[in-house]
């Protein structure tokens, strides 16, 4: 066996340290701010994040692993950059135990949906709520009705996404990877609403 | 023959017995109910093929293991579906295929379903039982045996076929799965299906619910069912605590074999889920284990893939890519400072092979630990779109925690492994990888792995042309001989001249180093048929070299209508030589000394040196 020398695992019960330095580090012209994206699997958070940071859509579906890690970086009309530094989560079950490891201080979290499937809206919720409780303070949550092409199979309306975005503090959208319809405007949204540092 | 409900109800008293059932004595009715099973599997053999022919539809398959029936009854083994597709084109016009692309598993996207979790398990396919109730077989029995109005014995199959013409898809999926020549299936002890090969796991619940029945039968007569011989069928079984695997093969592999690729297949949910998934069972024996499998049909479909081609499964050590020592040197000091840096494991891979290979102070990597782990990279696609950070779990080193992996891609073949043990290392693994990649790009490194993939590789032609001076990895030689490879690689009746002797191909594995290389194919094993067809020859030589009861053998020397093997096994290594089966004996072991030599001579290249010891 190999586990001779194996190590306890003794960091098992600290998360928290996937920040940089906080969830957002930040002059008042460079933003930096860290994204995490919650969603049942399946739903498009993958592709909403390789449309907004490579403009692509690849229709054949790719399992997410753990979580990856990408960035982007937006210049918005005041000159203001923020860089986006996202953690695309994955959906299956066996990782819900992790996810604090990667919306633990994140400045943002994107919690997605498929707007044909009633199933992944009830996970929605359950994301915000698992936020609301050990979220950061102060964390901006948008809640996302992705696949929104697929109007004619819609199980989720827009009203219903809306209603609870707003009861729960979020700002929402829907968007579509596919046709890439509102995904700039999803994270140009999430960036004007972030906090700016007080000009030193 | 027995009766369905004798057979189901295990408490018969036929005195019937089939020879060919289980070995350990057994009271009769287990052996009915494993004569059952023998029955359903069997059974495709009775088959019209006209419904089955679809030729074309092959197009979209290249792993898979069918029976080939020719029209006239007569039963015929194909071993595989050539991967490439002028081999296909060969195939199909020379050969009646039975209908298999569907069942492929993982190639057809999965389709988006409510339950988020089956439609990404990519079982697109479907094996016609979900018309019955899922959880009493006893009911499926009744409902099949009236359905089919079979009365020998096929008193267990969930899965219930209809001769002639189906109507759609599902069944003729249900009848490709029982054509299949290799079934893996992972269920829970109270059998509810975890994993199948083929079929959909949902819709083998009656399936599995028999195999379990089976184990759990013997256990209460306080004893352990490892093989059944089922006429051609073997059926392999291995319990797990709560986890029972099974494989049903009639490929004529030795039980020792597949009982090591059940151990890698539950190797290989370990690393995903670690042990303490029994814990689950302990709290609710019923538990449904599938959910936390969801996403993963390609990685255990990638690993019963690979027992068809990669040789480390049995061979248990692993092969790194040939590389000139200074390179693989540069490589190495990169790795180690960064394990001295807090990384447990630093695995630089290309594919399946290693370049270099970095543990922390005292630790060591299972060779099996490292197909599981680049077998479980290379086949989930999420980890080439981005830099990821996920949990995983080395059996060997430790079956029962995770460790977190940092996983890069540097180009499409080439990736970087980091292991830690601290879940919050992320940023620390990416500064590491950054590091790396400037020095892997100063000092060539990449360059050099992306030629020696195409070029350097250890060809046993070489052997012949070259016998006095040493054969270099990256000699011009080398890849002219590549080249003159793929141009002939298109004739069907090639006359193989390989190395000397009659030389067609070998592996090395030293035993000190736990690594091993192996030869390019030569041309008369150019297809990956008859590369599938060594392989399973060379694993029965290792099972036969291994054997507890009379081993440990130091030489062997077999002929058949394939080929001349010899087998030769030292306290250092271990040397496996496929020759023309005409090839003369003497000569033979002259070819197999030089190889030796060959390897000793070139072993800075081939192999990774002073990596941190093995020890388990």
């Amino acid at each position: 066996m190999g586990c001779s020398s194996s190590l306890p695992d003794r960091n098992s019960g600290r998360l928290g340290g996937l920040n940089p330095e906080n969830g957002s580090a930040n002059d008042s012209k460079n933003l930096r701010v860290k994204l995490v994206l919650l969603g049942d699997s399946g739903v498009g958070k993958s592709c909403i994040v390789l449309r907004f940071v490579r403009g692509q859509f690849d229709p054949t579906s790719k399992v997410t692993i753990g979580a990856s890690f990408l960035s982007q970086t937006i210049a918005l009309q005041d000159s203001t950059t923020v860089k986006f530094e996202i953690w695309d989560t994955a959906g299956q079950e066996r990782y819900a135990a992790l996810a604090p490891l990667y919306y633990r201080g994140a400045a943002v979290a994107v919690v997605v949906y498929d707007i044909t499937s009633p199933e992944s809206f009830a996970k929605a919720q359950y994301w915000v709520k698992e936020l609301q409780k050990h979220g950061s303070p102060g964390m901006i949550m948008a809640l996302v009705g992705n696949k929104a092409d697929l109007q004619e199979k819609r199980e989720v309306s827009a009203q219903d996404g809306m209603e609870y975005a707003e009861k729960n503090g979020m700002f929402f959208i829907e968007t579509s990877a596919k046709t890439a319809d509102n995904i700039n405007q999803l994270f140009e949204e999430i960036a004007k609403r972030l906090p700016r540092p007080p000009a030193s | 023959m027995p009766s369905p409900s004798n057979s189901s109800s295990y408490s018969s008293s036929s005195d019937e017995k089939n020879p060919n059932s289980a070995p350990n004595p057994k009271p009769p009715s287990i052996d009915q109910s494993l004569d059952a099973i023998e029955n359903q599997l069997a059974s495709i053999s009775t088959f019209q093929p006209g419904s089955l022919l679809e030729p074309e539809s092959e197009f979209g398959v290249n792993d898979d293991e069918i029976r080939e029936e020719l029209v006239n009854g007569s039963i015929n083994e194909i071993e595989e579906l050539p991967g490439n597709s002028e081999e296909k084109l060969k195939a199909s016009s020379s050969r009646v295929w039975a209908n298999v692309s569907e069942m492929e598993e993982g190639a057809a996207p999965s389709s988006p379903s409510s339950s988020g979790y089956a439609g990404e398990r990519g079982s697109s396919a479907t094996s016609g039982v979900e018309e019955y109730g899922n959880d009493d077989f006893n009911d499926d029995e009744i409902v099949e045996v009236r359905s089919n109005g079979d009365f020998d014995g096929v008193a267990h199959s969930p899965a219930p076929w209809t001769p002639g013409k189906r109507h759609g898809d599902e069944d003729d999926d249900s009848v490709s799965w029982r054509k299949r020549k290799k079934h893996f299936f992972i269920l829970s002890h109270s059998g509810k299906p975890i994993y199948s090969r083929y079929g959909d796991e949902h819709k083998l619940a009656g399936f599995s619910a028999t195999l379990q029945a089976i184990i759990s039968f013997v256990e209460n007569g306080g004893d352990r069912v490892k093989l059944v011989r089922a006429g051609k069928h073997q059926v392999v079984f291995l319990v797990k605590g709560p986890i029972y695997l099974v494989c049903i093969s009639c490929t004529e592999e030795p039980y020792e074999s597949l009982r090591g690729q059940l151990e890698l297949l539950y190797g290989q949910m370990i690393l995903i889920l670690t042990k303490s998934v029994n814990r689950c069972f302990e709290k609710n024996p019923k538990f449904d284990m599938t959910p936390l499998l969801g996403g993963t049909d390609v990685v255990f479909s990638s690993l019963i893939h690979s027992f068809n081609w990669n040789p480390a499964t049995f061979l248990h050590a692993y092969t790194c890519l040939p590389l000139a020592y200074a390179t693989r040197q540069a490589a190495g000091a990169i790795l180690q400072d960064v394990a001295d840096s807090g990384v447990l494991f630093a695995i630089l891979m290309c594919r399946h092979k290693v370049i270099c290979l970095v543990g922390a102070q005292k630790a060591s990597l299972h060779p099996d630990d490292m197909l599981l782990l680049s077998n479980f990279v290379v086949s989930s696609e999420s980890f080439r779109t981005s830099e990821s950070f996920s949990p995983i779990c080395l059996p060997r080193y430790n079956p029962m925690a995770f460790l977190y992996a940092y996983v890069h891609y540097f180009d499409v073949d080439t990736y970087l492994i980091l292991l830690t043990t601290s879940s919050g290392a992320f940023y620390h693994l990416k500064d590491c990888r950054i590091r790396i990649e400037t020095v892997l790009l100063k000092s060539n490194v990449l360059v050099e792995v992306q030629k020696s993939m195409l070029e350097g590789r250890m060809h046993v032609e070489d052997l012949s042309t070259n016998p006095a001076s040493h054969p270099g990895i990256a000699s011009p030689h080398l890849s002219q001989s590549r080249l003159a490879t793929d141009s002939t690689e298109r004739l069907t009746e090639f006359i193989g001249v390989g190395g000397p002797a009659g030389l067609w191909h070998f592996m090395y594995r030293s035993i000190y180093l736990n690594q091993y290389v192996s030869s390019e194919f030569a041309l008369p094993i150019n297809s990956l048929r008859q590369q599938k067809r060594l392989y399973r020859a060379y694993q029965k030589l290792y099972a036969s070299m291994h054997e507890k009861d009379v081993g440990p053998h130091k030489t062997q020397f077999r002929r058949d209508e394939n080929y001349a093997l010899l087998c030769w096994v030292t306290q250092d290594f271990e040397l496996y030589a496929a020759f023309d089966p005409l090839a003369d004996k003497a000569l033979a072991i002259k070819a197999c000394n030089r190889v030796c030599q060959w390897v000793k001579d070139v072993e800075n290249e081939i192999f990774l040196l002073g990596a941190s010891p093995f020890s388990w």
